[in-house]
């Protein structure tokens, strides 16, 4: 008996400020679109327990991809890539998103990220809350200084060790000892790519002076974090929803900063709550 | 009352040479630091993926690599079998609370894996503060 998951993997692909970038996505069920980001240096495995979860993907279209140079997502294929240092920025992430989900023609997405997916959320409601449906940041919050180190490259150092055991302690005690080491183990791919994500993270992101300009009634904004969050703890993402209109918070308890890998079983306790006050504002 | 040094670092010891994800990728584990507890000072000498030597009564001038500086109140809150929040480990204690790392951060970066396994040793053997 083979034993096949329902969850299939694709490519696309897309052009996006001219780069040209072959995508790579996983995919599975049906209804309203889900697209889900990945945090910063890592993959869309870290999905893996939602694309398999009945319970969501019998009504949600959930779709997670790998952000380029991450993952089976390559660098841009018409550019001299490997001649310019990464730094992701919030216009391009935005561009990019937005230009996923027209290629794959989702109508009125909801798009769910955490870490610097989460502030990229925050982004999304802000630069194009005709786009979505609603945005789902999780781990995120208006600004997140203190993360665009020089360690996770160090030429010195082994940077797949600190990357991976870098973010060890963002996650919580109480995680299964499993899913926090493929949590590591997915970090321990990710390091050329992590800091220049990081520089959108840390340095690039930065809506302190914006939040009054989203508009949660346009575009639902459901944050959501764990109390075991150093990067985020949940006074800041609590601090971020507060001052978005009709933003909601949501604190997490006994989980870290990547819930979906490190703790599904938690995470989606919190999630279908999350989808339930989406669902409750904006009619379906 | 906070548990005998000595007792402490045999305990220590114990647990880090028997650990299996500290001993499977043991080799070249090899670093000195210091936990500083406040009125408590430890020197831990690691050599492949086994405590060397513990100097549970450093002197001014014996030497390390690399130190965590923090209260006694923070250690021992690293020594919880489940630690609160921020207390959870080195990046979140510094982050967050009063914890300092200082000196010779590269080699702490070169040894972060097992590092950060063994740190978390204290929640099984507790800490001497």
């Amino acid at each position: 008996m083979v034993r096949h998951s329902p969850v299939t993997g694709r490519y696309v692909t897309i052009d996006v400020d001219g780069h040209e970038y072959k995508v790579f996505y996983l995919h599975n069920g049906n209804g309203q679109p889900l697209i889900c980001q990945h945090t910063a240096g890592c993959h869309n495995h870290q999905w893996r327990g939602l694309l398999e979860d009945e319970e969501f993907t019998k009504d949600y279209n959930i779709i997670a991809y790998d952000l380029p140079r991450h993952g089976k997502s390559d660098p841009p294929h018409n550019t001299e890539w490997w001649k310019e240092e990464y730094k992701l920025t919030a216009e391009h992430y935005v561009n990019f998103i937005v230009k996923l989900c027209d290629a794959l023609e989702l109508k009125d997405p909801i798009f769910m990220g955490s870490s610097f997916g989460g502030n990229v959320a925050l982004q999304l409601a802000l630069r194009r809350p005709d786009r979505f449906k609603a945005v789902i940041p999780v781990e995120a919050a208006d600004y997140a200084p203190g993360f665009f180190l020089d360690w996770w490259r160090h030429p010195h150092a082994n940077a797949a060790q600190v990357c991976a055991s870098g973010v060890w302690d963002l996650m919580a005690p109480q995680s299964p000892d499993m899913d926090r080491w493929l949590t590591w183990h997915y970090y321990s791919q990710g390091s050329e790519a992590f800091k220049g994500d990081l520089y959108y993270y840390s340095v690039d992101h930065d809506l302190r002076d914006e939040l009054h300009n989203i508009d949660g009634r346009k575009c639902p904004v459901v944050m959501m974090t764990g109390t075991y969050d150093y990067l985020t703890p949940p006074e800041a993402t609590e601090n971020t929803a507060r001052q978005i209109k009709g933003g909601v918070y949501i604190e997490m308890n006994d989980i870290g900063h990547f819930p979906m890998s490190e703790n599904h079983d938690v995470f989606r306790v919190y999630l279908r709550e999350a989808l339930r006050i989406i669902r409750e504002r904006t009619g379906g | 009352m906070a548990m005998d040094v000595k007792s402490w670092a045999t305990k220590f010891k114990n647990l880090t040479d028997n650990d299996e994800t500290i001993q499977c990728m043991g080799k070249y584990y090899t670093c000195t630091f210091m936990f500083d507890m406040g009125e408590q000072k430890v020197i831990v000498e690691m050599h492949d993926g086994k405590v060397k030597n513990i100097n549970t009564d450093p002197a001014p001038l014996d030497p390390y690599d690399f130190a965590l500086r923090a209260s006694s109140q923070t250690w021992r809150e690293f020594g919880q079998p489940v630690p609160k929040p921020m207390f959870h480990g080195i990046w979140a204690a510094s982050f967050r609370r009063d914890l300092k790392l200082e000196g010779n951060l590269l080699s702490m970066m070169q040894n972060l894996r097992n590092f950060t396994v063994q740190f978390e040793l204290l929640r099984k053997c507790g800490v001497p503060v």
